[in-house]
Parts: C-alpha cells; sequence; structure tokens
C-alpha cells in the first residue's frame, strides 16, 4: 500500500510521539541521533512502524 | 337553436339538464330566468309546472357554480419515433483498445480523455508494441504524480486559485468587440454574475449557430436573423395621434418594410390582435389606422403607446441581432436572449446554439448543461482577462453549485447559507441569530466539516487530521503492506 502524503505525515508523527516518550526503537540509529521526529522518519523508510491506517469509504 | 352554451350556464348551477332545455327552447336564458319579474315567473310556470320552477329558482339562488366542464380531449398516444440518442462518446478507435487491454495487463488505469489524446498523437505514428508500452508506463506515471491525494483541501485550493487571478482583474472593464459593437460584461463584474447565480446576466447575449445549407448564404442568415429580432411597430413605421379625428395613424416606412420582409398586411393582422387593440386596426391604403372607440383623448394616448411597442416579428426577449462572420460562416449574435424560443426557430442549429444565460440553460437544457455552461463561461472570462486558471478548479466549483438539482448561488444564499450544519453556518455570518434558532429548535451538528472541528478543538477532516491510524503489531521489516 502506498501512502499518501498526510497518511505519512501521521504516521512518523504518531510515532515520533512514542519514541519521545520512551518506546523501544525499531531500527539501529547512531548514537548521536536523539531527534524523536528523525528517528521516526528512518523506521518509516525501513518500514518498521508497526502502525497502518484505515481507509474508509 | 345551437344553444349548448345557454343550457350548459342552467346545468352548471345545478339544474336539471331536461329542465334547462325546455326554458331555452321557450327562450328564455339564464340572466332572463333570474332577472324575471312576478309576470315571466307565471309564464315560466306555465311551462315548468310549480315543483320544478321552484327547483330551478333555488339552483339559481345558490353562489356557488360547477367548474366549467372542459371537453376532456382522449390523451393522444406519443409517437416515439426511435432516433439515435446522441452520445458524446465516439467509439473506441483501434489503437485505443490496444492500449486499453495493455493497461490492462499491467493493472493500470488511464481515464478514456487521456487515452484518446494519446491516440490521437500516436495514430499515425507506426511503433514497437515494446515502444508503446513504454509510452503508456510514462504516462501513467506522469498521470499519478498529477493524481491528488485523498484528503486533499480542493475546496481550499480551488478558492485561492480563483481568487488570486481575481485581484488582478480589472474592476470594471467594458468592451465593445468588433464591428458590432456589442455590450458585453467582462471581468469581474461578469465572474461575479456566474457565481452568484443570477437569474439575468447584466447583458445576455446568445450565439446563434446555423444549419449548414444556410450558415453560408448571407440573404438567408439575414432573414433568419430578422426572424429573431424583435421587430416593434415603431421600428417600422412613424406613429402620429390624430386628435382630430381620434385615432392613431401609422405610417408604414417601405424601405425599413421591405428589408424586414413585412407587408402592410401582416402589420395590420399583427395590430388587430395585440393586446389593447383588438379590432381597432384598419387598413386604409399603404398605412394602418387605429380608431379610437371611445371618446377619450386618455385611451387614445394609451391606444398611441400601445401601438408603438406592438411585436410585429421576432422573438420575446430579443433586442437586437448581428450577423458576423466567424471561420467563413455566418454567426448571429444577438442581444437578449430566449433560448427555448430560438431552439424553436428553423434552421438553427440546435447543437451549437448557446446563451450566456445560465439560468436559461439550466431551464431549456437542465443542470448538466447549466453545470458546462458554468464552467464554460467562468473559464472564457478568465481567459479574455489573460488569467490561466486550472478548469479543474473551475469544474469544482460548478459542481458546487449544481450538486443538488439547480443552480445555487456561492455565498449567503447559497451554498454557505444552506449548509447543514450549524456551526458552519454560525462561522459564516450573523452568528448569534444561527446559534439561537438552532438552540430553540433543538439542532444538531454531526461536526464533519472543517469549521465545526476547529470550533470544537479537534482535528479537522481534511489532510492529516482525515487518516485513521491503527495499530498493526503483526507487521515487521520488510513485509508487504
Amino acid at each position: 500500500m502506498r501512502y499518501t502524503r498526510f497518511e505519512r505525515a501521521r504516521i512518523v508523527g504518531a510515532r515520533a510521539l512514542q519514541i519521545s516518550m520512551g518506546a523501544p526503537i525499531l531500527v539501529d540509529v547512531p548514537d548521536d541521533l536523539i531527534d524523536p521526529i528523525e528517528i521516526s522518519i528512518m523506521e518509516y523508510n525501513e518500514d518498521v512502524i508497526p502502525m497502518t491506517v484505515k481507509r474508509e469509504g | 337553436m345551437a344553444s349548448k352554451s345557454t343550457v350548459e350556464v342552467f346545468t352548471r348551477k345545478g339544474v336539471d339538464e331536461k329542465v334547462a332545455k325546455l326554458l331555452v327552447e321557450n327562450g328564455y336564458t339564464y340572466t332572463k330566468v333570474a332577472r324575471a319579474n312576478e309576470k315571466t315567473l307565471r309564464k315560466i310556470e306555465k311551462i315548468l309546472g310549480e315543483r320544478k320552477l321552484k327547483r330551478v329558482l333555488n339552483a339559481i339562488k345558490t353562489k356557488e357554480r360547477a367548474p366549467k366542464k372542459k371537453a376532456q380531449k382522449p390523451l393522444k398516444k406519443p409517437k416515439i419515433t426511435k432516433k439515435e440518442i446522441p452520445t458524446k462518446i465516439e467509439p473506441l478507435r483501434p489503437i485505443e483498445t490496444k492500449m486499453m487491454t495493455m493497461l490492462e495487463k499491467s493493472g493500470r488505469t488511464l481515464p478514456r480523455a487521456v487515452l484518446r489524446d494519446l491516440a490521437t498523437r500516436l495514430e499515425r505514428v507506426k511503433m514497437p508494441d515494446k515502444l508503446l508500452r513504454q509510452v503508456l508506463d510514462l504516462a501513467c506515471e506522469r498521470f499519478e504524480g498529477h493524481v491528488i491525494d485523498p484528503n486533499e483541501s480542493v475546496g481550499i485550493i480551488a478558492a485561492q486559485s480563483i481568487g488570486e487571478p481575481g485581484t488582478q482583474m480589472t474592476m470594471r472593464t467594458f468592451h465593445y468587440a468588433g464591428v458590432a459593437e456589442m455590450n458585453v460584461t467582462l471581468g469581474l463584474p461578469r465572474l461575479i454574475e456566474i457565481v452568484d447565480a443570477r437569474r439575468v446576466p447584466s447583458t445576455p447575449i446568445m450565439e446563434i449557430h446555423l444549419e449548414e445549407d444556410v450558415r453560408n448564404d448571407l440573404d438567408k442568415v439575414r432573414e433568419i436573423a430578422s426572424d429573431i429580432e424583435r421587430t416593434t411597430v415603431i421600428d417600422i413605421a412613424d406613429v402620429e395621434t390624430d386628435i382630430s379625428n381620434m385615432e392613431v395613424m401609422v405610417r408604414l416606412d417601405k424601405r425599413k418594410m421591405e428589408r424586414k420582409g413585412l407587408s402592410p398586411i401582416e402589420v395590420h393582422k399583427k395590430l388587430s390582435k395585440a393586446k389593447g387593440l383588438k379590432g381597432l386596426a384598419d387598413l386604409r391604403d399603404e398605412n394602418v389606422v387605429v380608431r379610437c372607440d371611445e371618446p377619450s383623448y386618455k385611451k387614445l394616448l394609451r391606444l398611441s403607446e400601445d401601438t408603438k411597442s406592438t411585436p410585429i416579428k421576432g422573438i420575446e426577449g430579443i433586442h437586437r441581432a448581428v450577423i458576423r462572420k466567424v471561420g467563413g460562416s455566418y454567426i448571429i449574435y444577438t442581444e437578449g436572449s430566449n433560448l427555448e424560443k430560438v431552439l424553436e426557430q428553423k434552421h438553427v442549429d440546435k447543437s451549437r446554439t448557446t446563451t450566456n444565460s445560465i439560468m436559461e440553460i439550466h431551464e431549456v437544457l437542465g443542470i448538466e448543461a447549466a453545470r458546462n455552461s458554468i464552467i464554460n463561461e467562468a473559464s472564457k472570462t478568465l481567459e479574455e482577462q489573460g488569467l490561466t486558471v486550472d478548469i479543474r478548479h473551475i469544474m469544482l466549483v460548478s459542481d458546487l453549485m449544481t450538486n443538488d438539482g439547480d443552480v445555487k448561488a456561492i455565498g449567503r444564499h447559497g451554498i454557505s447559507g444552506r449548509k447543514s450544519s450549524v456551526l458552519a453556518r454560525a462561522a459564516f455570518e450573523i452568528t448569534s441569530a444561527h446559534l439561537l434558532r438552532a438552540g430553540m429548535t433543538g439542532e444538531t451538528d454531526s461536526l464533519e466539516g472543517v469549521v465545526e472541528n476547529i470550533i470544537v478543538g479537534q482535528p479537522v477532516t481534511v489532510g492529516t487530521g482525515a487518516v485513521n491510524l491503527v495499530w498493526s503489531p503483526a507487521k515487521k521489516g520488510g513485509q508487504e503492506k
């Protein structure tokens, strides 16, 4: 499934919130990378974020 | 004696038909019976007898009258001739079918319009299938790049895309185009007119195309134009009021008459049938005279005015018809518009004739035609100002205006003012009145729109806000989503 840019933003955002609150990170991240959003984007690119969207209609 | 109507007057009052016939045969009409004095009543009594007379008189006293019976014509069975319904979709060309199957195999789709465009370009080009596939792939890719994402707030984009060029438009533009020197509302005033869904545009104009066999024949075109243009008496004659003879003299101008293809007899016929002049017109020599039947100067003056404005020829609402040569054939442009009547004229090409009155198109041709006409008119006005707005923005506006079957304006009396959500309406105008009313009538708001959600402080239902996330822990990296 390909995501629209809204869906991408939403997924990355939700995941970044989780990470910022201490959720375990699902990708290997260099030590100096501490921005949750950056990490979330990396996870998104690796396609490991345990979320998907529910499309209606 | 044919006295069917005299009998009917009785029967409508509830008098028995036999009795009524008897009365009529003896020479009594309804008024005679109703206003009869003792003497006549006794005479009637002799004919009818006491009981029947009483019944008749009772019937006459009642105020009610049975409704006039109209002879009902048996409904004609409508003749349905089988006609081919015109379709806009042309049959597929061979190359198109080929492309379709190719797309189907790769599991992609392209809209018909795009396919058609491609086909027209590629039709005469010889190319191997492999190359064609590449072309299609590229076309698909480009097309998908242009497709708008779901949840995009297209309305706001459309509003901005039309609004911004709108600021650059000249506030007031009057345009005298070509030799015809017809006044056309253009620019911002016209755009406002379209969006407001005005009943009548400030300068209604028709573009009448003609059928193929006449469109190059100037004489014939002139004839058709003069049949369309409204001609009143004052256009073809001098009207003089003769006070000494109490009559209105209509001195017909031969040259003008000839140009319009009219004869004095026709003018006389029209005048004697005209409103307020019934049977008063006479033909004298080559002129027409309207006699005044009352010795009243007031009446004479009114007759003179009525005579001047009597229509002789042409279609109501069309003040002027101008012939212009466009691309080798003649087209009639008119000031004023009456689509329904013009389409009934002979030699008028019904498929190409248009008007700039959107409401008229809606009434005559229906809502889909009105939608197209809004799109055409709006993009034409913008284009004339040298502004390019993508047609899809205008299409969205047009769809919104027409989606419930009639043409609604954008704004207070149209879309914004008739939204189902209270909060949306309150956010638009007169907040307190809307809220108060809603409170009194107990309206509910399902919080579906954008404004409502902003008011209550929720994510809006467009863009990112419309995405619903679900937790899907089973997913592992690399798994197909």
